[in-house]
């Protein structure tokens, strides 16, 4: 039988993050083909009274003709997407127990979502960070950029302590109003600095949608065997009997995941939990139908 | 104070250390996984972390135990006995190991047989004693052989005799072994004093009310019993010849004999086809087969040819057990002692019923087919001079009134060369003439005769009836008393008085009622001549006719001619004492058994009558008799003596009755010989603990179960 080929495990064999981004790029793109989303990237908008300075080009003669005043057109394209992917690299997310690992999953979501946005000439920006900025990349809106950002989420590597809220923080005066800010991590930190942090996003205008990226073994526990537990990020160990501490265990990490949730959904931030053991171009499908309204404004295909 | 029986087993405790090393182990081995949610297991590992390594060292522990019970229950723990007048290990004991030699003894297990393990685990209780412990040594069947009765420290001369010990053929007497050994032990002054008893445990010998009433001084005396069953509790089988009894032909018709054999079964289980055979003089005669249930037992008849006029011994095997000694019972069958009575009537009548002799001829052979063994010849006074006496056993004369001068010589030769004559009297007697004529025969001499018939013109008085003496004369033994009580039913109308003087060597046999003799016998050199002083035929009396006449003539006959059957003890059995009249003129006699071990005898006096007495009937087989080296006629060739029946049951005896039986005393009963421990065999050992220990480890495995499935 032949193998399906987005499946995440196939997907781990392909090096090439470019490739890998395009095709589920273009898988979702053939997924949402029939959406009735699609149009011209530069739409008409409105008219607006001509004044000295405004492209002459602009001006729409039809209307003067009819009413005898200048007015010219003004045009969605001064609308542009800048979004800022906020990529978390830390050693959390280099977790893996088939498969992808977390880092290797999330990045090639940040490649695809990257790949779509600069398709449709929108700006992107990429922050690979741990406990600190690792990478920047400036937003670029060029198709060639998308190599650029590529060649970063294939250097960076997940190591070091997380600190999703001290990043935040850093960024959030250097990041333009109105831009888009998908913050992609497992979100394993303190999540009251962390919500505090997104806040002044939004409250710079910003749009937040945040991907929780999960492996299957942290949402199953399905060990059996005793097992030192080894942190990914620092030195801690724990040894423990699977069965005995499973039930606690996904109790716990069940009830992070809901407050999360229920705090961005209060917050207005959009939320999706993503499964590693999840096809990501199917990820990324049902996420852009559930979440037409969150993405929509800034995608327009 | 706990002590074990394996102690080299307790290093096995050292197993203790494996599920800690496994833990150990298991701890380095346990996986190491890289986990990104760690802080969700911290966090709730908190509370569980504290459960599970509780959960974890419980576990450690019952493993722990359980390797180490394991090993201790291996051990086989047990409390040491804390009981009796002294406590330490080191306090000087006093002992006596009785030794059960009975007959069971024999019983062949693992090719030993328990006397054999018995000697081998007296042995070695004795080369555990210490210095200053003394040990006596006595037997359970014979006390007359203990081997050691009194105490001794000599540890070389008591193993020696231990070797030397055989096992014995009688019956288990345990309780008069006790009494011997709390004797012995009474006299000590040794702090510790204790019985060892060896025994394979059966239930003969162990007397109950022995036991209630000497309970007391067994306590007071001795300080522990220690029994070891050396059947090691098994339950054991056997089979035994138990009767022999063989059926005389009396007949000189046909050569054929008969015995009766019977085959008790006292194993739990049924016998087939077991092979029974019967040699006589050392040949097989005949054989066949016993099908016996469990606890049964049968009687079959054998028939057999064999030489006539000839004693003869044999014996009856049976096979097929472990107990061979009681497969096999001896017999011996005496020659059919043949009387020859010559009855001769001095009053012959035209019409027989009318003879004198009538009645008795009836009397000594009814059924004239040799039945009672006595052939009798009827003569006059007139034919007596064409018969030799010699030629009979017995010369009845029978209301002769004479006889000639040269036949009263003869009948006096006759008598002293062992020959009997019985005189019966009549109208025909003269008193006179019979006290001169026959002075050396007559028992007593004649008086006068006295009539008592009411129909009688010349008395008065009603008739006389028959009793017998205060002391049962040998031919009166035999009889029943419903016989004896025939005798009150005679009638006596007629008969002749004796004269009180007193004669050498004579007897009464019979009394009438008035206390006069009636039938008096005398010893007359080598034989016997009897008076009765009626007559034998209805004349004066009525007694021909009543049902006692017939025995009592047959059995006077037997009595004079030396062959009562009462007389002659043809088996006995082990340990029991042989009797035999000492004949007239016989100063002593020889006595050889089965080993070819010669005794003399010399007769004694029993119950006012001489006899000869043996007790050395030890082992079983044919004791031969002789007198001068030779057998002799008025003795049987031999007697057979066999095993008592009652030690081939082998049933055991419940230890709890044991138990109920020592009450408070201090004791113990080990299951087996082969626990050579000191502690065992020193009785020791008071509680055994494996059983409690395996109890824990199972509640262990239990819990060990539940909890780690938890």
């Amino acid at each position: 039988m032949a193998e399906h080929p987005f499946d995440p495990v196939t997907l781990s064999k392909i090096a090439n993050m470019e490739l890998r981004a395009k095709l589920v790029a273009d898988a979702v793109l053939t997924g949402i083909h029939k959406s009735p989303y699609k149009g011209s990237s530069i739409e008409f908008l409105e008219h607006k009274e001509y004044s000295p300075g405004n492209e002459i080009k602009h001006i729409d003669w039809k209307v003067q003709a009819r009413t005898d005043k200048y007015y010219v057109k003004q045009f969605e394209e001064e609308t542009n997407l800048r979004c800022y992917i906020f990529l978390d690299a830390s050693g959390s997310m280099g977790y893996k127990s088939t498969g992808m690992s977390k880092y290797e999953y999330a990045s090639a979501l940040a490649a695809s979502l990257s790949y779509l946005l600069l398709k449709q000439s929108d700006l992107v920006g990429l922050i690979g960070f741990a406990d600190t900025a690792q990478r920047f990349i400036p937003p670029r809106s060029r198709l060639t950029h998308f190599h650029v950002l590529i060649n970063e989420l294939v250097m960076l590597k997940a190591a070091g302590k997380s600190h999703i809220s001290k990043i935040l923080n850093e960024f959030v005066e250097k990041v333009s109003r109105h831009s888009l800010i998908i913050v992609i991590s497992d979100f394993f930190d303190d999540m009251k600095e962390m919500m505090h942090q997104l806040k002044s996003f939004q409250f710079r205008k910003n749009e937040i949608i945040l991907f929780q990226v999960l492996d299957p073994y942290e949402l199953t526990f399905p060990f059996e065997t005793i097992t030192y537990f080894e942190s990914m990020e620092d030195d801690r160990r724990v040894l423990a009997e699977p069965k005995t501490i499973k039930e606690r265990y996904l109790f716990e990490i069940n009830r992070f995941i809901e407050q999360f949730k229920h705090q961005c959904f209060e917050n207005q931030m959009d939320y999706w939990l993503v499964n590693t053991s999840a096809p990501l171009h199917q990820t990324l499908i049902n996420y852009l139908a559930r979440r037409k309204s969150a993405l929509y404004p800034f995608l327009k295909i | 104070m706990i002590s074990f029986f394996n102690p080299l087993l307790l290093f096995g405790i050292l197993g203790a250390g494996i599920p800690v090393v496994i833990h150990l182990i298991n701890r380095k081995k346990a996986v190491s996984h890289k986990f990104a949610a760690i802080d969700f297991l911290l966090r709730s590992d908190k509370r569980i972390q504290i459960k599970f390594k509780f959960r974890q060292w419980i576990l450690l522990i019952l493993r722990t135990c359980l390797f180490a019970f394991l090993s201790i229950a291996l051990a086989k723990p047990f409390v040491t006995n804390l009981g009796g007048m002294t406590a330490g290990k080191n306090v000087p004991a006093s002992n006596v190991i009785i030794l059960d030699d009975s007959c069971s003894m024999h019983y062949v297990q693992q090719n030993k047989t328990f006397f054999q393990s018995a000697k081998i685990t007296a042995k070695k209780i004795v080369e555990n004693l210490t210095k200053e412990d003394d040990v006596a040594i006595i037997t359970s069947a014979d006390i007359a052989s203990q081997i050691l009765p009194e105490l001794s420290h000599d540890k070389e001369n008591i193993l020696n005799s231990l070797e030397r010990l055989q096992p014995g053929y009688g019956i288990m007497q345990i309780t008069s072994a006790l009494d011997m050994a709390i004797e012995i032990l009474h006299t000590t002054e040794a702090p510790k004093k204790k019985i060892f008893l060896l025994t394979d445990l059966t239930e003969n010998g162990w007397d109950f009310t022995w036991f209630e009433s000497e309970h007391q001084k067994l306590k007071k005396y001795v300080s522990g019993v220690h029994i070891v069953d050396l059947s090691e509790g098994e339950t054991l089988e056997n089979v035994a010849v138990t009767q022999v009894t063989p059926v005389l032909n009396v007949s000189e018709k046909g050569g054929e004999s008969r015995i009766i054999v019977t085959i008790d079964n006292f194993s739990p289980s049924g016998k087939k086809n077991l092979l029974t055979r019967v040699f006589v003089d050392q040949k097989m005669v005949s054989q066949g087969f016993f099908d016996i249930d469990a606890y049964e037992s049968k009687t079959k008849e054998f028939s057999f040819y064999i030489e006539k006029g000839k004693d003869h011994i044999g014996r009856v095997e049976t096979f097929g057990d472990n107990l061979a000694i009681d497969n096999t019972r001896y017999f011996f069958l005496n020659k059919v002692q043949q009387l020859e009575a010559l009855l001769i009537d001095g009053d012959p009548k035209t019409n027989i019923y009318e003879s004198e002799t009538f009645y008795l001829e009836k009397a000594l052979n009814p059924e004239r087919e040799h039945a009672s063994c006595i052939e009798t010849a009827i003569c006059s006074v007139h034919e007596v001079h064409n018969i030799r006496f010699d030629d009979f056993d017995i010369v009845f004369l029978c209301n002769v009134e004479t006889l000639p001068q040269e036949k009263i010589k003869e009948l006096e030769t006759f008598a002293q060369n062992g020959g009997a004559v019985i005189f019966s009297l009549g109208n025909r007697v003269e008193a006179e003439y019979y006290n001169n004529a026959f002075r050396t025969l007559l028992p007593q001499q004649l008086y006068t005769t006295r009539t008592f018939s009411s129909d009688n013109s010349l008395s008065d008085e009603r008739p006389l009836f028959l009793k017998t003496g205060v002391t049962a004369h040998p031919v009166m033994r035999d009889f029943s008393e419903t016989y004896v009580g025939f005798l009150s039913s005679v009638n006596i109308y007629r008969l002749f008085y004796i004269n009180p003087t007193p004669v050498e060597n004579t007897q009464t046999i019979l009394l009438y009622s008035d206390d006069t003799p009636a039938l008096i016998e005398r010893q007359v050199g080598l034989g016997k001549t009897v008076l009765l002083t009626t007559t034998i035929d209805r004349s004066w009396t009525d007694f021909p006719v009543k049902p006692f006449f017939v025995p009592l003539m047959q059995q006077l006959c037997r009595y004079v001619s030396g062959t009562v059957p009462g007389e002659i003890q043809n088996e006995i059995v082990v340990k029991q004492e042989w009797q035999y009249p000492c004949p007239y003129g016989i100063s002593g006699i020889e006595i050889i058994d089965p080993k070819g071990t010669k005794r003399s005898l010399q007769p004694q006096f029993v119950q006012n009558e001489s006899a000869f007495l043996y007790d050395e009937t030890h082992i079983p087989g044919i004791y031969a008799i002789t007198v001068e080296g030779k057998s002799h006629a008025q003795f049987p060739m031999c007697f057979s003596v066999n095993l008592d029946a009652s030690e081939s049951k082998l049933k055991k005896i419940d230890p709890k009755k044991i138990t109920a039986l020592m009450g408070d005393i201090n004791f113990t009963l080990t299951a087996s010989h082969r626990d050579e421990e000191r502690t065992v065999l020193m009785g020791d050992a008071k509680k055994t603990l494996w059983g409690l220990f395996l109890f824990f480890i199972l509640c262990m495995l239990v819990a060990e179960s539940y909890i780690s499935r938890k």
